[in-house]
């Protein structure tokens, strides 16, 4: 299918590109005017110089005006004209900010505002010391598979870390702690050292970033398996992602070029997965989010962090994140479950959480004035750069969305959840149906390039095979993780949408750049690119200093 | 301008032109609305009233209501101090009753929520911001749900009294933390206010006072895990002793300053409260309030604004948050008050204010009748009879609704026992079904008269 609908879309461009398929279209008169080009919408390219109007919109009608600390938490001025639609999100919002009492046994975070801080992205701990609070460790080895004792994420607290009354450190994990199967602990205690490297540019400007290294201690379950990776990721902000999932999957399939044939050193596979709700399992579709796009829909990817993140059980996926190995996690889950069978969260709740977290508002562009139609010079100019750099090659500014279809849990209503059937399917969401809109995403995976290496020593260093004071240490170079998900491999990663960019840092002052962090500025952010994106960067590096701070300023005002 | 002597001349001037209109049906124009020059009259119109007289009303309503949520405060005030000053059952007794009625009209001014009113909109410097909510005095004033791990001791029962992130906590709790916050007063109180951009972390407002004075709702047996049952929380007067020695934290004995922080804590929220309260009925006060100017001369998109209040209160916060979303969680910690179990109040206190918008009706604490041009009275001169008498009876219905749970309530029953499987959950849905109707209602009347929510929000763009 997946190749099919490749093929579809490529013929699709063909038809786009001369118009003359008499199959398909009847030449009105033999003009010698050449169709114009189109791009993967079947609009018109964006162009370099000229800005359209509807770019300081870029979420289309769910773009909100708010630029203060609040810029990512907003509702659209659609939904707040539906009392109805009103009422879903403020619900929504309420589950969202608060933690379910289903949570754990082991987990990451209680509620999902407890990773995406005020609506925003997480924070890096501040010390070796501090726990991970808002960003997690995936676990795989380069070939996709699990790890066989602690699946495919460190769940690095017990819940009793979230009892009232009891301090986080009550849930910490103890090396071997829960070996003997009687205490449920967090599984592993995760933290990164920074190290500064330095760099300049080719003007001399000098620039430091910071490199991370990995490191796990305190396993309450014994050793990882022998070839395990780990990949620290920061939670994203969760606005816009409902328009991200209205892309029309040909759209987004019509940007693949696997084998670069166009010749711009960016290839970009679509990471195809399995969606739940599909009726045939063995058809995937495009995934689209998490970092190395997992998941194909916002629902999906919802019933995932509630999981993996919360565990918080639904009926989308009605486990614990306990392994069949973890018997010290699986008692206390079957202890958990205080109605029997039940998963620990209703449809009705998943829905109002998914449908709040589809219509969570864009951001309207700063540096444009609506009364003159006029955008300031510097991001004017900043933008050209960036598509002369072909940042856009990989940042794909627009895209258009198709209809945004209700949820695959049903109608909503204050009573209860009706169920779709063949007739009476959920109501699509208008106010992210048919928009144009500007992520500065392809959704696609990308090579990042880099390499990953890991070693077991101790604190200070030394090499070692087993004990307590034998840590597992993970350094990369590069983007790399080593991590491979479904399609992504260990180097690959999806292009994240860059819209809010500007704001990130206002929603949440402590808040940086990168899957994990790293990049404590947007600048250093672009630095860090490598791989499919290297020649983007050094057509950055060899900007001048002030069309850099030009292209830099086009990225703020995103 | 006094509000007595002005709905004393509105009501006089009502009761003529009724007068008038029951003389003639008015037909021929010749008893018409504006005699016998004017358009015809409308048959078995009662009252004649126009947009902006109804608009007046609302804001010389919303001043009463606020002025009365702004007295109670200081009367809540007076008690809390006299209670910390001398901590006897009796004073503890009283302090409660202070915030029980300091509720009554707090409940009542929540209808004019959501509506880009002082209330969501009023910025930390004094000006009225465009945006929707989150500048505004209504978190420091009425946030809920608490993390109220952060204010003092918590029995560990669940994990739904600590910040959205644990990275969120601060060691130990206010009260208890007297390294780091050696002083207890508003400027303590106000930067932990959402820390670290923490919205559970709740330090100020009427639910940071309900815990002080009633502690974590544990059911009869303390444990937090038995039988949910017709009790609040149940913080024993100790924790407020002046006695030394005799100071505890719950079942713990606690060292003497412990409770002396606590009072302090207590009388300082009071006076956060208060300041917050008076800067918003300074807005809404006749004539010299700049919400209030704005809004009198608003025409049309303040008829919008009232309406919008009514409809997102009535559906969003009340019908869904927070009456729905404890119903499907049954969760005693999302119930609105849910220290002192008196939700019930708060459901029928926001229900009343929504027929209060509607009838242009409030009675004040002591007993003053505020009336005057009503929505009712503008849709039957709209010629839009049928909607007018629809919902009136929606919201009376509502009404009715709110006030079986209000009794059961009060014979023993509270809203958190009534929210759990199996027991009284209709009358809850009742409530719901009530309001979600009273809601359509609102929207037809949006509709019939010809405004729209939407235009309300039309000047934003050009905030960027």
């Amino acid at each position: 299918m997946y190749k099919s609908a490749i093929t579809l879309a490529l013929s699709l461009l063909i038809i786009g590109c001369n118009g003359s398929d008499p199959a398909v279209i009847e030449p009105v008169e033999p003009t010698p005017t050449p169709q114009p080009i189109l791009d993967h919408s079947g609009l018109a390219p964006i162009a370099i110089d000229v800005i359209d109007k509807s770019e300081y919109l870029s979420g289309g009608d769910s773009t909100v005006f708010v630029k203060n600390e609040n810029a990512f938490s907003r509702k659209p001025e659609a939904i707040i004209a539906d009392f109805q639609l009103d009422g879903f999100f403020t619900q929504g919002d309420h589950l969202f900010r608060t933690p379910d009492d289903g949570i754990g046994p082991i987990l990451s975070t209680g509620s999902c505002q407890g990773c995406h801080l005020n609506d925003g992205r997480g924070v890096v701990p501040q010390s070796p010391t501090t726990p991970m609070t808002s960003m997690l460790v995936k676990l795989a080895n380069g070939k996709g598979e699990a790890d066989p004792m602690y699946g495919d994420q460190i769940q690095p607290f017990s819940v009793d870390g979230f009892i009232s009354g009891n301090t986080l450190a009550d849930g910490f994990s103890i090396h071997d702690g829960s070996v003997s199967g009687v205490e449920s602990l967090g599984e592993a205690f995760p933290y990164v050292e920074f190290e500064i490297i330095t760099g300049s540019y080719p003007d001399g400007t000098r620039y430091e970033l910071r490199k991370p290294t990995y490191k796990i201690r305190d396993l309450s379950y014994g050793e990882f398996m022998a070839d395990v990776r780990f990949s620290a990721r920061i939670a994203p902000q969760a606005f816009g992602v409902g328009l991200l999932g209205a892309i029309p999957e040909k759209n987004l399939l019509a940007l693949v070029d696997v084998d670069d044939s166009n010749g711009d050193g960016i290839s970009g596979r679509a990471s195809m997965v399995k969606d739940v709700f599909a009726d045939d399992s063995a058809d995937k579709v495009i995934g689209r989010f998490a970092y190395k796009a997992q998941n194909p829909t916002v629902l999906q990817q919802v019933a995932g962090a509630y999981l993996g993140d919360m565990g918080v059980s639904t009926s989308v996926f009605s486990n614990e994140p306990c392994t069949e190995q973890q018997t010290a996690c699986l008692l206390a889950a079957e202890s958990e479950n205080k109605t029997a069978k039940e998963p620990d969260l209703s449809d009705l709740s998943l829905a109002l959480v998914e449908f709040y977290n589809r219509v969570l508002a864009v951001p309207a562009r700063r540096g444009y004035d609506d009364a003159s139609d006029t955008w300031t010079e510097e991001v004017t100019a900043g933008r050209k750069l960036f598509i002369e750099a072909n940042c856009s090659g990989c940042h794909t500014p627009r895209h258009i969305t198709g209809d945004a279809k209700g949820s695959e849990l049903g109608e909503l209503s204050l009573g209860g959840l009706t169920a779709n059937t063949e007739e009476n399917y959920a109501m699509s969401i208008a106010v992210l149906s048919n928009q144009t809109i500007y992520p500065y995403t392809d959704l696609l995976l990308h090579d990042m390039g880099g390499t990953c290496a890991l070693t077991r020593e101790t604190e200070t260093g030394l090499s070692c095979t087993t004990g307590a004071e034998c840590l597992y240490v993970q350094r990369c170079e590069g983007l790399a993780d080593g991590v491979a998900q479904g399609d992504a491999s260990g180097t690959e990663w999806k292009t994240p949408a860059l819209w809010g960019l500007g704001l990130v840092q206002t929603v949440n002052k402590d808040s940086s750049f990168l899957h994990d962090g790293r990049a404590r500025t947007i600048e250093e952010a672009v630095l860090w690119h490598g791989g499919e994106a290297k020649d983007s960067k050094d057509t950055f590096m060899h900007y001048s200093k002030a069309e850099r701070e030009q292209l830099l300023a086009f990225l703020k005002s995103l | 301008m006094k509000f007595s002597s002005f709905s004393k001349v509105s009501a006089a001037l009502l009761v003529a032109l009724s007068l008038t209109a029951c003389v003639e049906d008015g037909d021929d124009g010749v008893a018409g609305v504006a005699g016998a020059n004017g358009v015809a009259g409308t048959s078995g119109v009662s009252t004649f009233v126009t947009r902006d007289d109804v608009i007046k009303t609302n804001a010389n309503i919303a001043y009463a209501a606020y002025s009365d949520a702004l007295i109670s405060a200081q009367d809540l005030k007076v008690a809390l101090e006299l209670f910390t000053a001398t901590p006897t059952q009796a004073n503890f007794d009283l302090a409660k009753k202070a915030w029980l009625d300091s509720r009554e009209p707090y409940g009542q001014t929540e209808v004019y929520r959501f509506r880009q009113g002082p209330i969501d909109e009023l910025k930390a410097d004094g000006t009225l911001g465009t945006d929707d909510a989150g500048e505004g005095p209504e978190g420091l004033i009425n946030a809920w749900p608490l993390g109220e791990a952060i204010i003092d001791y918590v029995e560990p029962v669940d994990g739904l009294s600590g910040p959205e992130t644990p990275a969120n906590a601060i060691t130990d709790n206010i009260i208890a933390n007297t390294a780091d916050y050696p002083t207890i007063d508003a400027t303590t109180l106000e930067n932990l206010f959402e820390h670290g951009e923490d919205g559970r972390n709740v330090t100020t407002g009427y639910h940071a006072i309900e815990f002080l004075l009633w502690g974590q709702d544990l059911n009869q047996d303390l444990s937090g895990a038995g039988t949910r049952d017709n009790t609040a929380g149940q913080r024993p007067v100790t924790d407020y002793s002046s006695t030394v020695g005799a100071c505890t934290s719950g079942s713990n004995a606690a060292t003497d300053d412990i409770c002396q922080r606590r009072g302090q804590y207590l009388v300082t929220t009071a006076e956060l409260l208060i300041e917050q309260l008076k800067r918003v009925t300074e807005q809404w006060e006749p004539g010299s309030g700049d919400h209030y100017q704005n809004f009198v001369a608003g025409g049309d998109v303040s008829l919008a604004k009232i309406l919008e209040g009514m409809g997102r209160l009535s559906f969003g916060e009340l019908a869904g948050e927070r009456i729905n979303i404890a119903l499907i969680e049954n969760s005693q910690e999302d119930e609105h008050s849910c220290f002192s179990d008196n939700t019930h109040r708060d459901i029928f206190l926001n229900a009343k204010g929504v027929q209060n918008s509607f009838n242009a009706k409030y009675v004040r604490i002591d007993g003053e009748v505020i009336e005057g041009a009503s929505l009712y009275d503008l849709l039957v001169v709209e010629e839009q009879h049928e909607l007018a008498n629809k919902l009136r009876g929606s919201l009376e219905a509502t009404m009715s609704a709110a006030a079986v749970i209000d009794t059961k309530a009060k014979t023993g029953m509270p809203f958190d026992v009534l929210i759990q499987e199996g027991i009284n959950q209709p009358n809850i849905k009742a409530v719901i079904n009530a309001l979600v109707t009273q809601t359509d209602d609102i929207e037809a009347v949006i509709t019939a008269l010809g405004v729209t929510t939407n235009d309300l929000r039309d000047d934003t763009e050009q905030e960027i």
